[in-house]
């Protein structure tokens, strides 16, 4: 080949690999981009006056006096809006049977809407369930609850050759020449002042129950959890860990018995983490009885089995890196085998292994299949410490999964879900961007 | 000053305790790095425990020939061989995406970017490894299903045009290359640039016609296996390149300056010396990316469609599967009260099948490790 055709090709090389660099680095963005962007929603959005009341009411948080102002102004504001429902009403009254069929399941279904957005009409009983007594706490779902009330969704399956098609139709049209015409201009243009939408910083996201399957409040039960998750996990996990560290470094002569020990860490790793919950199931729960069902303990102990492999890989490294001249000095002024790594070579490989256990800390807290059947409810309140004996709890990677795919109204709370996400994986960057900090601080101190 | 009295050489006595006490203290450590062995050794007995009395009611040649998955059935029927297929199906879409870029991206790591950048790129690679596999499921099912769904077409055109764009240009100058090789030198320049640019201009009709069949693709579903290959996929990126990466490293200075010293470039070089020499750590680093994709849960549960069905065709990555993990994630919670029945023991066995792979396949990677580490170590 031509030198020129040579370089050529050398030069597409370079070029597919460092679009392979590209491409791994774009999906990265592309996938933390939403999550923060609408993770950040969570905590940062235009808050209505229903929250204000929801917070005043079940929190008992705010300004009570400013709020009933606000209460008052909003409830005028929503005045003309009640009366057009009330003469319709009477309206509907008069009008001969067909049209009046016609028209009240529609009318119905704007009062529901209503409902769902504005929370109760006048003159309704107190509803039970929390989302009933309320209307739509975030401006974001308000709009989208108004696009519902302007336009109804219909499906047009007139071409037969495709699939049926979503048509807006508003509602307008339906009830053109009735009293309730005016209502939807009169909506659209007046909702701000029915709801008056304000930039909240919602931090309480992090600290508060969730109140009625997460419609409202936060998530502080599924932190909690996590929290106890982890905290157990890694309680059961590092001294195992770093004793197996240390045994593997220092005392273990190569041998049959060791290279096995060794193919048994590689195979734990290499374990599927649901086939570790299954265990932790089989043996924690129905064998040892650790609980009578699901409980923090049993998931602890389950995810203390899967990041064990990791801390011991860890904690090895760690320890093998220390410089011989320490050890060395250290035997040779008569300290015992024990007593040089117990004093000399655990201090000087602490911040390695620390790395180790904080990027398994990460694992932990961000695993779900292993504490499916071991720890995880998907509704619970917060624990005390005692009771993650014998009690499962909310996780956030549990709920995460539970709020997206079981959830009664899953399009309603997708801030709550992506709130959660940002959560974890915030948690879990910080985790790792402590380990590169200290990691950083190693390399330095090696270098002098 | 009492301990200058004390002698320099140690009484027989303390010496034997010295020693006892050294005998038990490595006998302590033994046994708590033996936890491991005792942990893999429970896990292998209690799974296969509560899978035997399965196959011992119904037989191996149900759960691996039959296709009718209804486990809650009456009479139920525990056919998983749909099962099956859909978790080879998606490990063969993560490969297909993961493979290609890791090892291109390991080979930009260890021997393309200058040393500033690789520090950059290190902790992308690390951070795709430490995400949370929910939010990965997350992500695949909140936000790329429902893309998929929408604009699935024109994405997949878009995909094909990006990826056999370049691909195909590099083919075609190749092939001109070689084609023209034993042609006359003064004619030579003109029949290559002749025939790239005919093989350049039948790539682009037939990518043409490629996007414009695929963009008239619809896509019933974005829960798919398509979906979750790309996401397993990426899932599967760094642990494909950094063991890649490290295997590529290991084929050291030596292997490399020699063969620059030869005349070759750097994709020369890298292909006929280092790839050879690094190939085993390379097919390590694929089967332990295979597995991460075969044991991922929470992705496969999510967006994977979870149907059990066997694919129309096999390939037919746009229809919605069900993997063996998201199986036993989603069945359990219906079995668990049925503790003891065939509906609970025949998520054992399907999780006893994922053990057994994931135990030869991680044999098998660390025993090329080991020998590729041996084989270099000798070169050396």
């Amino acid at each position: 080949m031509k030198l020129r055709s040579r370089r050529l090709l050398d030069r597409s090389l370079t070029g597919v690999s460092v679009m392979a660099i590209v491409l791994m680095s774009l999906s990265l963005l592309v996938l933390l981009g939403p999550i923060f962007s609408r993770g950040a929603a969570a905590f940062l959005f235009r808050a209505t006056s229903e929250f204000r009341r929801f917070n005043l009411e079940q929190f008992n948080r705010g300004d009570s006096r400013r709020i009933a102002a606000e209460s008052r102004a909003v409830a005028e504001a929503r005045q003309p809006l009640y009366g057009m429902l009330a003469a319709f009403t009477a309206e509907l009254e008069d009008m001969d049977p067909a049209r009046r069929r016609e028209l009240r399941q529609q009318f119905k279904e704007v009062r529901d809407l209503l409902r769902e957005l504005l929370g109760p009409l006048p003159g309704e009983m107190d509803a039970v369930m929390l989302r009933q007594q309320y209307g739509q706490t975030r401006w974001d779902r308000a709009r989208v609850t108004l696009q519902r009330i302007l336009f109804s969704e219909q499906w047009d399956y007139s071409d037969p050759s495709r699939m049926g098609r979503k048509v807006l139709v508003p509602r307008r049209q339906a009830f053109a020449g009735t009293q309730l015409e005016p209502l939807f201009p009169h909506l659209q243009q007046n909702l701000k002042s029915m709801l008056q939408p304000r930039f909240t910083f919602y931090w309480r996201f992090l600290s508060d129950r969730s109140l009625d399957s997460h419609f409202f409040g936060g998530i502080w039960p599924e932190i909690l959890g996590t929290f106890y998750l982890t905290l157990g996990a890694m309680l059961l996990a590092i001294p195992f860990g770093v004793i197996a560290a240390i045994y593997l470094s220092e005392f273990a002569a190569a041998g049959r018995l060791v290279s096995l020990l060794r193919v048994c860490i590689s195979t734990l790793a290499g374990v599927p983490s649901i086939v570790f919950g299954l265990f932790g199931l089989a043996f924690f729960i129905n064998t040892l009885h650790l609980s009578h069902s699901k409980s923090v303990l049993a998931g602890s102990a389950t995810l203390a089995l899967l990041i064990l492999p990791t801390i011991i890989r860890a904690a090895e490294e760690a320890l093998k890196s220390v410089p011989h001249a320490y050890k060395e000095a250290a035997l040779s002024l008569g300290a015992s085998p024990l007593r040089m790594v117990l004093t000399v070579l655990l201090p000087a490989a602490l911040p390695g292994i620390l790395t180790g256990v904080i990027i398994s800390m990460g694992r932990a807290a961000g695993e779900t299949a292993p504490i499916i059947f071991t720890a995880a409810v998907s509704v619970g309140r917060p624990l005390k410490l005692w009771e993650t004996l014998n009690q499962p709890t909310p996780a956030l990677p549990w709920n995460i999964y539970n709020l997206a795919t079981e959830h009664q109204a899953v399009d309603q709370i997708r801030h709550v879900q992506f709130g959660m996400v940002l959560t974890l994986v915030l948690l879990v960057l910080l985790l790792n961007l402590a380990a590169i900090v200290i990691r950083a601080r190693i390399s330095r101190k090696m270098r002098g | 000053m009492k301990t200058n009295e004390r002698n320099l050489v140690m009484s027989d006595a303390a010496s034997r305790l010295r020693r006892l006490a050294a005998f038990f203290s490595k006998g302590f450590l033994f046994l708590v790095a033996a936890a491991s062995l005792v942990a893999v050794l429970l896990i292998i007995v209690y799974i296969a425990r509560d899978a035997i009395p399965f196959f011992k009611l119904r037989g191996l040649k149900e759960l691996f020939a039959g296709t009718a998955w209804f486990p809650s059935g009456n009479p139920p029927e525990f056919g998983a061989l749909a099962i099956f297929i859909g978790s080879g199906l998606v490990t063969l879409g993560a490969i297909l995406v993961a493979v290609p870029l890791g090892i291109a991206a390991a080979i930009a790591l260890s021997d393309i970017l200058p040393y500033r950048l690789r520090q950059a790129v290190k902790p992308v690679i690390e951070i795709l490894a430490a995400l949370p596999s929910v939010a990965y499921g997350f992500f695949a099912l909140v936000i790329f299903a429902p893309l998929l769904q929408n604009h699935g077409g024109s994405l997949l055109s878009l995909a094909a045009w990006l990826i056999f764009l370049p691909l195909g240009l590099l083919i075609a100058f190749a092939v001109s290359e070689i084609a023209t090789r034993s042609i006359r030198a003064d004619v030579a320049p003109a029949a290559r640039w002749l025939l790239a640019a005919t093989l350049a201009a039948v790539l682009v009709r037939g990518l043409a016609a490629l996007s414009a069949i695929l963009k008239n693709v619809a896509v019933s579903s974005g829960t798919n296996a398509f979906n979750v290959s790309i996401i397993l996929g990426i899932m599967a990126l760094p642990t494909i390149v950094s063991v890649a990466e490290d295997s590529l490293q290991a084929a050291g200075r030596e292997l490399r300056e020699g063969s620059y010293a030869l005349g070759a470039t750097r994709a020369e070089s890298l292909f006929r010396v280092i790839i050879p020499a690094a190939g085993s750590g390379i097919i390590a680093a694929v089967i332990l990316g295979v597995m991460r994709a075969i044991g991922e849960t929470m992705v496969v549960w999510m967006a994977s469609g979870n149907a059990a069905q066997v694919p129309q065709p096999w390939f037919n990555f746009l229809s919605p599967v069900r993997t063996l993990t998201a199986t036993i994630a989603g069945d359990m919670g219906e079995a668990d009260q049925v503790l003891g029945s065939e509906r609970y023991h025949v998520l054992f066995a399907l999780a006893l099948c994922l053990l057994l792979i994931s135990f030869f396949a991680n044999l098998a990677s660390e025993w090329i490790l080991r020998r590729q580490a041996r084989r270099l170590g000798g070169l050396k």
